[in-house]
C-alpha cells in the first residue's frame, strides 16, 4: 500500500509528538474517520485540536483521510498498513492506535466505497394493483382482470427517479414472474458452485 | 364508393350512406356485445328480406371478435409489458473498491405503448429479486381468492 509524498509528509507530522501530542493524535484520527463516514465537517472542532496550526491540521487530516481511503480501497490487512506507517516513522503505539480505529470502522468504510460508482437504475421495491375491467366508452362488457405494476427505482447518481410503470394481463404477469424465478434459480445454482 | 356506384347503379351518396350504416350497425353491436337474438330483433325494424337478415346476422357473428379487438385498442392505455430479458452479473472491483463479490441481476424490460416500443435497463440485488417474486406471486394469487371470484361471477 503506497501513499503520495504529500500524505507521507502529513503522517510524519502526525508521528511527531512535538506537533501532535498523544491526545491530539487520537482526536485527529477520530475526526478523520468521522469526516469520511458521518459528516464532512465533523470532528475538526474537537477542543484537543484547537492549539494546532490550522495549516498543519489540514495537512495531517488530509494525510489521515488518504491513508484510510487507500487502505479501504485495497482491502489492506494490518501488516500492510503497519508497514506503510512505519515508513512514515510512526512509533508502534501510534500505528496500533490507527489500526484499532481502522478495524472498528472497516465495515462502514467498505459499504461507503462500494456504493460509489455508476450502475443501471436499481429496483428497490414493487407495488401492484389488480383491476377488473368492465367497460370503456369504446367497448362494453370487457370483463377481464388487468394488473398495474409499479417498480420503485433508484438512480446511483441522484438517488430518486420516476418509477417504472406498466400494465399487464394475467398471462403477461405470469410470464414476468416465470422469468424472474428463472433468474433466481440460476442465482441459487451459481452460489452453490 | 365510386367503384360500387358503377356496379350497383346507385348514386355515390347512397353507397356512402350504406357503408356508414353497416359500419355503425356492426360496430355498435360488437361494442355492446349483444346476443344473436337481440341483433335479429334489432334489424327486424329495417324491413329487409329474411335472406338479407340472415346474411347480416352471419356477418355480425363472424366479425364480432375482430371488431371488439380493434375497439379495445382505442381505450386509454399505459405502457404494457412485452418481455423481460435478464442476466446474472458479479461485480469484482470498481475504481473506489477492489476485491468485491457483489452479485446483481441486470434486466431489460421491454414495454409497448401503442406503436412505441421502449426498453428499460434495470438492475437489482438477489434479496430484492426474491422480494419482487414473492410480491408478484401474491398479486397473481389474488384472482383466485373468494372475493375476486365472487365479483367476477356477479359481473357476468
Amino acid at each position: 500500500m503506497e501513499l503520495s509524498a504529500y500524505a507521507q509528509g502529513g503522517w510524519r507530522l502526525l508521528g511527531d509528538p512535538r506537533c501532535f501530542p498523544r491526545r491530539c493524535y487520537a482526536s485527529l484520527l477520530r475526526a478523520a474517520f468521522r469526516s469520511l463516514l458521518d459528516h464532512p465537517h465533523a470532528g475538526l472542532d474537537d477542543p484537543d485540536l484547537k492549539d494546532i496550526d490550522p495549516a498543519v491540521l489540514k495537512h495531517c487530516h488530509a494525510a489521515a483521510a488518504t491513508c484510510i481511503l487507500e487502505a479501504g480501497k485495497q482491502k489492506a490487512d494490518i501488516s500492510a498498513i503497519s508497514t506503510c506507517l512505519e515508513d512514515c516513522k510512526l512509533d508502534k503505539e501510534r500505528i496500533e492506535q490507527f489500526c484499532t480505529e481502522y478495524q472498528k470502522n472497516k465495515d462502514a468504510l467498505e459499504i461507503l466505497l462500494g456504493s460509489i460508482g455508476r450502475s443501471p437504475l436499481h429496483i428497490t421495491d414493487v407495488s401492484w394493483r389488480l383491476d377488473y375491467q368492465i367497460k370503456s366508452n369504446q367497448l362494453h362488457k370487457t370483463y377481464q382482470p388487468s394488473y398495474l405494476v409499479t417498480l420503485n427505482v433508484e438512480n446511483s447518481d441522484s438517488g430518486s427517479h420516476p418509477d417504472v410503470r406498466f400494465s399487464c394481463t394475467m398471462e403477461q404477469l405470469q410470464d414476468l414472474v416465470g422469468k424472474l424465478k428463472d433468474a433466481a434459480k440460476s442465482l441459487e445454482r451459481a452460489t452453490q458452485m | 364508393c365510386a367503384f360500387f356506384t358503377g356496379k350497383l347503379n346507385v348514386g355515390v351518396d347512397a353507397v356512402q350512406h350504406g357503408v356508414e350504416g353497416l359500419t355503425y350497425l356492426l360496430t355498435e353491436s360488437s361494442k355492446l356485445m349483444i346476443s344473436e337474438t337481440d341483433f335479429q330483433d334489432s334489424i327486424q325494424v329495417l324491413g329487409f328480406s329474411d335472406d338479407l337478415n340472415k346474411l347480416l346476422v352471419q356477418l355480425y357473428l363472424e366479425n364480432r371478435k375482430e371488431i371488439r379487438s380493434i375497439l379495445g385498442e382505442l381505450a386509454p392505455k399505459l405502457p404494457s409489458y412485452h418481455n423481460l430479458e435478464w442476466r446474472l452479473d458479479v461485480q469484482l472491483a470498481s475504481r473506489s473498491l477492489r476485491q468485491q463479490i457483489k452479485p446483481a441481476v441486470t434486466m431489460k424490460l421491454h414495454l409497448h405503448q401503442d406503436d412505441d416500443q421502449t426498453v428499460q435497463v434495470l438492475q437489482t440485488d438477489p434479496s430484492t429479486l426474491l422480494h419482487l417474486i414473492q410480491q408478484l406471486e401474491q398479486a397473481l394469487g389474488e384472482m383466485k381468492t373468494n372475493h375476486c371470484r365472487r365479483i367476477v361471477r356477479n359481473m357476468k
